[in-house]
């Protein structure tokens, strides 16, 4: 198995600042040749005014790029307006590296945090513009906190702009400065800021987009009636967009901070998408050349996979991970890399497994509930599986035995919890299912569970990652040989997530389990804070609701949610790792969730002569990949 | 007599509209969970993680939240004055989404349609009058292959072999410098270049059952004894089978009319899918996939109706051509 981006991970946001790598002298001086021929025209400013005085600088992976040409990738249908956010990248506050390491500087020039993780200070840079030329300035984030987030206009207040249950206040020092201040420490605020959803503080140019709140505009009935809409809150969505919905890219109006912006936008009857380069893109190389590089993203809208698939072997996909990346699709993609012209890439797992099994340990059937709590009847399942067997069948050979959680090497590696009870021990398993009353078998030698025969349904969505159906046949296979009657119950998602995750009808359910804790990374298979924690829905909805819904989780259960409080409080890294590592240890314990296999890398292609673009990165979603790689440092060699 | 009969159609096509609308919504109602689920599960799939609070908000602004028959008379008492409502994915209005994509479904079909009458018609009477001769083998084995091949098998082999040995551009229905353009002859030309890949593959397998029901209708009447009597009096063989025979065995050619106007939305959802199409179709799919429950419902409608008018139009058509179900 392959570790070799553990070692780099989780070393992140200390107090005190971090400062971005402005050179103060350096001058934007370069920039792309149609640009060049407006500001002589006198349709544009100088290139050296559009950035503003303090650009951020980007050292290009490799080397100084040329301007030009442009990067096709495949959209799938009508939801897939997060392949454009991760190609686009989300412009918040402050990014992740390319490591996934270290939160640092984005449109923030500096960020300044108090050492109790409850102030937290951005500079922004000086002369940055929307990319309709307007300038962005501290009146911009007041706009989006007080009006729009705090304000609850949209949606409620966002639990990642709280802390101990108070919302942030927000303030403008100067016209570069504005300070977040919460009551409660919250250390793992940057990272939630570095996330695609954390983009908030500076989403809507206030400039545009106050004109669709009532607040700002009087006769927004009238605006509302003109563009066929039924209320405000839909005709801002349809012209400002949100994080996560198609109307983000949909109206090429919208002043953006984005490297491109939209020109031909992703509306219901489109058959492609593109994105222009922001002539007031504030980021630029090391020489001083204006980025992105390149000219265009233009993404045609396939419905199908295989039209997607094809599209690439056609040479007509540029660079592209999402939808072509399932195992079944490398020999077909690798027999006609000459034809496409393309090569792979590698996308590592952040860390964790490919499959969690969650049993239902809150099930609303009181005999099941009571066996699914029984720690040995887990442990008995847990090593009555051949995971050796399974990884050579239903993953090709890919992965070791694992349950979840970092892996070796990385900083939070938890030994206990990613490895117990793997080995495979059918006597054992045997032993510890006679021991906890399931001795009694019925006719078909299958155990009984208080006198009636004892069968469970795993609910799995086929679509999701298809290798999990397979996984889950064999292990059907394996448990009824330990006497154990498990059924396969592929649901389409939204029925299983509405049997799963809203009404708790779910014997078990199973889940991917990739991740590795870092800020931001919710570990929902050793918590239960989240609706992917399905061995516990009803806790969940106790926690989340302060203690007013769902169900009192047990002391342990309980103790966790502390601890996961405290993590997220602590800006102190190695602290943090410390109470995380206690989490784990409790979880160890109890031995909740079982896992399978390490999640092994899968690929993506792009043309062989584009540079500046990793090798590898982390296939994350908290890592919008590859947007955080930047993609406007890419360029075409000749 | 004909337009009392047209009339009497015409009357009870308006209640039957009504319980159309009604279990149209129903259906759209009747899977758990609604757009905002499938919205969360969706965002989910992808790795991202919406929060309940956001949810609840969502559901309690479309409305979700209300009752079945609230629901519905908001939507329909709208779609009685034109407003079809918002399509919840997009932000935009139905209408908007649904004529966008109508235009070209209809070049589609009625293209198919087209197709499939030119070659089946011709075929057909071939095949029947020169039963069991060499040709009527060749063109029998050819429409039982068209009949058992599926649609999207067909497609997505075409289009393998399209891309892989000649290196051609398949997919969609406009190359990529048409896309955005106007309409013009060269745009127009282009779009007959792509058509006729999805008209075959939509075509084959009507065309080769239409083939089949031809040869059946017209071996019935070739035997019956006014054809005797006809031939016996001198009238020339030609002029024979067109004038009678296939006067009548053309009612099924006519009855296709009722199916095909639906069709047009809901027979090419899987090709254009295939083919990635900007047609109705793969918004349709996609609408009821997301639970887009106004945007669906807007289809189904549109689907419900045109079926019902399809079939008034055919029924019209066979009174006209066949004397005997006027007077019944």
């Amino acid at each position: 198995m392959k570790c070799k981006d553990g070692a780099r991970i989780g070393v992140a946001i200390l107090a005190g600042s971090l400062l971005a790598s402005t050179a103060l002298a350096q001058k934007a001086t370069g920039e792309a040749p149609a640009l060049a021929a407006l500001v002589k025209e006198g349709k544009l400013p100088p290139v050296a005014e559009r950035v503003g005085s303090e650009p951020e600088i980007i050292k290009p992976l490799q080397s100084i790029g040329k301007y030009g040409g442009q990067i096709r990738f495949g959209l799938r249908g009508s939801s897939d307006y997060n392949n454009i956010l991760r190609m686009v990248s989300s412009q918040g506050l402050v990014r992740w590296d390319l490591g996934y390491t270290t939160v640092i500087p984005n449109v923030a020039r500096a960020i300044d945090v108090t050492p109790d993780a409850k102030v937290f200070t951005f500079t922004l840079r000086k002369g940055m513009k929307w990319s309709d030329g307007k300038p962005f300035t501290a009146d911009d984030v007041m706009f989006n906190m007080n009006d729009i987030v705090l304000a609850a206009a949209l949606a409620p207040v966002s639990p990642r702009y709280s802390a101990g249950g108070k919302p942030v206040v927000v303030e403008k020092v100067n016209d570069e400065t504005v300070k977040f201040t919460f009551t409660e420490p919250y250390g793992d605020f940057l990272a939630e800021l570095a996330s695609p959803l954390g983009q908030n503080p500076v989403l809507y140019a206030k400039h545009y987009c106050a004109q669709f709140l009532p607040k700002y505009n009087p006769k927004i009935d009238e605006l509302v009636k003109a563009n066929n809409q039924t209320d405000w809150k839909g005709l801002f969505q349809s012209k400002c967009g949100d994080l996560e919905i198609s109307a983000r890219w949909g109206n090429p109006e919208r002043p953006t901070l984005d490297p491109w912006v939209i020109k031909e936008p992703y509306v219901g009857g489109a058959t492609r998408v593109v994105l222009d380069r922001n002539p007031y893109f504030w980021q630029i190389d090391t020489a001083g050349n204006q980025l992105p590089y390149i000219n265009e993203l233009v993404a045609p809208i396939a419905q199908d996979v295989e039209s997607l698939i094809l599209d690439a072997i056609g040479g007509k996909i540029d660079f592209q991970l999402r939808h072509l990346d399932a195992p079944a699709n490398r020999p077909v993609l690798a027999q006609n890399r000459e034809k496409g012209r393309y090569e792979f890439w590698t996308a590592n797992a952040p860390g964790g497994s490919n499959m969690v099994i969650d049993f239902n340990l809150t099930h609303k059937n009181p005999e099941l509930r009571e066996l699914f709590n029984i720690k040995d009847f887990r442990v008995a399942l847990s090593v009555g599986m051949d995971r050796k067997e399974i990884i050579e069948t239903a993953l090709l050979g890919q992965g070791k035995p694992w349950h979840q959680g970092p892996w070796e090497g990385h900083p939070n590696f938890h030994k206990r919890i990613s490895t117990q009870n793997l080995d495979f021990d059918p006597a054992k398993a045997n032993a510890l299912l006679d021991k906890i009353g399931l001795k009694e078998r019925g006719p078909d030698g299958m155990r009984m569970w208080k006198g009636k025969p004892l069968k469970f349904k795993i609910d799995v969505i086929p679509t999701l990652q298809p290798e999990q159906v397979d996984m889950l046949q064999i292990i059907k296979r394996q448990w009824a040989k330990i006497g154990i009657d498990m059924d396969v119950n592929s649901l389409e998602r939204t029925f299983f997530y509405e049997r799963t995750s809203n009404a708790n009808d779910h014997d078990a359910a199973v889940w991917g389990g990739q991740g590795s804790w870092v800020p931001g990374d919710i570990p929902q298979q050793i918590v239960p804070v989240h609706h992917d924690s399905r061995w516990g829905i009803p806790w969940v909805n106790w926690y989340k609701s302060g203690g007013k819904q769902g169900e009192e989780p047990p002391a342990s259960v309980k103790e966790r949610m502390k601890l996961y409080d405290d993590a997220r409080a602590t800006a102190d890294q190695e602290k943090r790792r410390v109470l995380i590592a206690k989490i784990a240890d409790i979880a160890a314990d109890e031995f909740e969730v079982m896992g399978v296999a390490t999640s092994a890398p899968t690929f993506g292609i792009r043309k062989k002569n584009l540079r500046n673009a990793p090798d590898a990165m982390t296939n994350s979603w908290y890592w919008p990949t590859p947007g955080p790689s930047l993609l406007q440092q890419y360029y075409y060699a000749n | 007599m004909l337009l009392a009969y047209v009339l009497k159609r015409l009357f009870w096509s308006i209640p039957f509209m009504f319980a159309v609308s009604l279990v149209a919504f129903a259906l759209i109602q009747a899977p758990p969970g609604d757009f905002v689920t499938s919205l969360a599960a969706t965002l989910a799939q992808s790795g991202d993680v919406v929060e309940q609070a956001r949810l609840d908000a969502l559901r309690e602004r479309y409305g979700l939240d209300q009752p079945f028959l609230v629901q519905y008379w908001r939507w329909i008492t709208g779609v009685l004055h034109g407003d079809f409502g918002q399509s919840f994915e997009w932000n935009q209005p139905v209408s908007d989404l649904i004529w966008e994509r109508m235009g070209l479904s209809v070049v589609l079909a009625i293209a198919t349609l087209l197709f499939t009458w030119a070659i089946a018609f011709p075929v057909g009477i071939y095949s029947a009058v020169k039963k069991y001769s060499i040709g009527d083998y060749i063109i029998s084995a050819i429409g039982f292959i068209g009949l058992s091949i599926p649609n999207f098998l067909l497609g997505l082999v075409l289009m393998y072999i399209a891309v892989v040995h000649f290196g051609s551009d398949t997919s969609g229905l406009f190359s990529e410098q048409y896309q955005q353009a106007p309409w013009s002859w060269d745009k127009f030309i282009d779009l007959l270049k792509h058509l006729w890949i999805p008209v075959i593959i939509l075509g084959t397998s009507s065309t080769a059952s239409l083939i089949r029901i031809m040869r059946a209708n017209l071996l019935d009447e070739l035997h019956k004894p006014y054809v005797t009597t006809a031939r016996a009096k001198g009238l020339s063989e030609w002029h024979l089978l067109v004038k009678y025979p296939v006067r009548l065995a053309l009612n099924p050619f006519v009855s296709t009319i009722g199916w095909a106007f639906p069709q047009l939305v809901s027979g090419s959802v899987i090709i254009s899918y295939v083919l990635s199409l900007p047609t109705a179709g793969p918004l349709l799919l996609q609408a009821l996939l997301a639970q887009d429950m106004y945007l669906a419902g807007a289809f189904i409608l549109l689907l419900c109706c045109l079926s019902v008018f399809g079939m008034i139009v055919s029924d019209i058509l066979l009174a006209i051509i066949d004397p005997r179900i006027r007077y019944r």
